[in-house]
């Protein structure tokens, strides 16, 4: 019989950069579980991972635009949306730590 | 006659004549929403005044687009300049594009008038449209009712008159799903058809925008100003576009329809089950040949996608990190602190849950027995596909497995993705499909019938979808 399947949830919050509290792991975990639990329904094709294509949604040749200088956004407007901005920059916390 | 019961090609009429100005009919769309819409949550802005100063701004032109005066409303994960676009997430709440999707244009370019952004899942992730950060869109056949989704604000504000047609994002039947629990047309075309520029990527080998619309014959109209080569998308066809109204009237001759074998739809609502059978012998009368057809792989379609869209999405959403755009947590005493902080304030539990089981499913160890299988697995599911369409000119699939549900009725994650069990099918095979109303529940709720045919037959789903409605009475909302 298939084992249960585990998820470490911990390590996966840190791949994805979010930030779970300790209720929100132990209501999203078991879900995860459940999820991939249903899509494991895969495993009944028996697939040889190592023959076959992979899917790619376009099968014919991508056409070019014409190599033509088009204007793009201005800086400005690049801007705009950000949260915090200094003259044409945008502002993060501090990177670099002093020695 | 109210103007906000006829359909798009019948108000181009009224406007070619010159019996209405752009301005009535944009103010007649404005005035339903004023009426209504506060029961209906459609909307997540409305534009009352750019709308009417467009509309007056086009009343004044000498010469006219094809849409001119005509109301379209967008999903909010369509991008329009200077018109705040929210995913209806909190971590994009004041977001102002600095540009606009090609789609939108296109439309601008033939005097559409964009009336406002509608109300949707997290981007575009949910089908129920109660994924959204602001508000629950209802259903205008019944307000205790899902309108369904993701683009659920846009189906529930045609079916209810607030605007003769909208812009929607298809990924897994988003498109499709909410025009059959609203009782209207909605259209996912081929993959490639319709340039994504300026759309809020979800999924990005199975994203599509695509029109909801009052009738089949609106669905071409509209297609025709959107489809077609801008350059701009990288993944868009150069193929040249069809007149798709003319040959939309032109005679189908002898057709040869596929319908799915009875174990694909045992576990279906008796009644959603009956209208199909009955359109499928409705058909026959009609002279086309029907063809029971093996899909061994459908019953996999289901676990395929959702194991690739939430790993694009993963990838995808990985952008917003409150640095360019968007909410940003703030203070945070280090980069990392912020980008962590932003993430987890800024989206809702779905994207969550969507981000994390595709970080999951791309993981080291991982993504070969996940992401790896699933996209060999669509590559077999493409493969049955071809074959199929060798052997027949359609498929036809009830829409959805039951009509609409009720708000809060479905809070297990999998019984929510089991909604779209016929519909993401044609997004992982990336072949065109219709919704179009096929019959009403005893309860009075509406059905949706789903035409599938081969890539870029686009002109031939139409044929078919046109010839249908014509048969099916259907009481509109």
């Amino acid at each position: 019989m298939r084992q249960k399947q585990k998820i470490d949830i911990d390590h996966i919050c840190a791949l994805a950069n979010l930030k779970l509290s300790e209720e929100g792991k132990a209501r999203l975990e078991p879900q995860l579980v459940k999820i991939v639990e249903w899509v494991n329904k895969l495993e009944e094709l028996e697939l040889d991972l190592t023959q076959g294509e992979v899917y790619t949604p376009i099968s014919f040749p991508l056409p070019l635009r014409p190599d033509e200088v088009q204007p793009s956004i201005s800086s400005e407007d690049a801007l705009f949306n950000s949260p915090e901005t200094g003259g044409k920059f945008i502002k993060v916390p501090k990177v670099i730590e002093e020695k | 006659m109210s103007l906000t019961s006829l359909s798009v090609s019948e108000l181009c009429a009224l406007s070619r004549k010159k019996e209405v100005k752009a301005e009535e009919i944009v103010l007649s769309f404005l005035n339903k929403i004023q009426e209504q819409d506060e029961k209906i949550s459609a909307f997540l802005l409305v534009l009352e005044e750019k709308a009417l100063a467009r509309a007056r701004e086009i009343d004044h032109k000498k010469e006219k687009g094809k849409l001119a005066g005509i109301p379209i409303a967008i999903k909010d994960n369509i991008l329009t300049r200077g018109i705040r676009t929210t995913c209806a997430s909190r971590i994009l709440e004041n977001f102002i594009p600095a540009y606009s999707a090609t789609v939108v244009e296109r439309l601008e370019k033939e005097d559409a008038v964009i009336i406002g952004k509608t109300n949707m899942d997290e981007f575009a992730m949910g089908s129920s449209t109660e994924n959204s950060a602001f508000f629950i869109t209802k259903n205008p056949w019944d307000l205790r009712r899902v309108p369904g989704g993701s683009s659920g604000g846009s189906a529930a504000a045609v079916a209810a008159e607030e605007t003769p047609a909208s812009l929607g994002s298809d990924t897994g039947g988003s498109v499709r799903q909410p025009a059959a629990f609203c009782g209207i047309v909605g259209l996912k075309p081929t993959y490639s058809r319709v340039s994504r520029y300026g759309l809020v990527a979800f999924a990005s080998s199975l994203d599509q925008i695509g029109p909801l619309t009052r009738t089949v014959e609106d669905s071409a109209l509209l297609l025709q100003v959107i489809a077609g080569w801008d350059g701009r998308d990288s993944t868009l066809s150069s193929q040249p576009v069809p007149d798709y109204l003319k040959e939309m009237k032109e005679g189908l001759g002898s057709i040869k329809v596929a319908y799915l074998k009875e174990n694909v739809i045992k576990a279906i609502d008796p009644e959603v089950k009956e209208i199909y059978s009955n359109t499928l012998k409705r058909l026959e009368e009609m002279g086309a040949e029907l063809h029971e057809i093996d899909f061994p792989s459908w019953e996999y379609a289901l676990a395929c996608y959702y194991i690739l869209a939430p790993s694009e999405a993963s990838s995808n959403l990985a952008r917003y990190d409150g640095v360019r755009y968007g909410f940003r947590h703030s203070p945070a005493e280090s980069l990392k602190e912020m980008y962590l902080s932003t993430r987890t304030e800024g989206f809702g539990p779905e994207v969550k849950r969507r981000i994390l089981l595709g970080t999951f499913a791309l993981s080291s160890g991982y993504y070969d027995a996940y992401y790896l299988k699933a996209a060999k697995t669509r590559n077999i599911i493409c493969q049955e596909f071809k074959e199929a369409f060798k052997e027949v000119d359609f498929i036809l699939t009830p829409t959805t497995p039951e009509p609409a549900f009720l708000i809060g009725e479905k809070e297990e994650p999998i019984t929510m993705y089991l909604s779209d069990v016929f519909t993401v099918t044609a997004n992982l095979a990336g072949i065109p499909a219709i919704s179009i109303p096929a019959g009403l529940t005893k309860q009075n709720f509406p059905v949706g019938l789903q035409v599938m045919a081969n890539y870029f037959q686009e002109s031939l789903l139409f044929k078919l979808a046109f010839l249908l409605e014509k048969k099916v009475k259907f009481k509109k909302k």
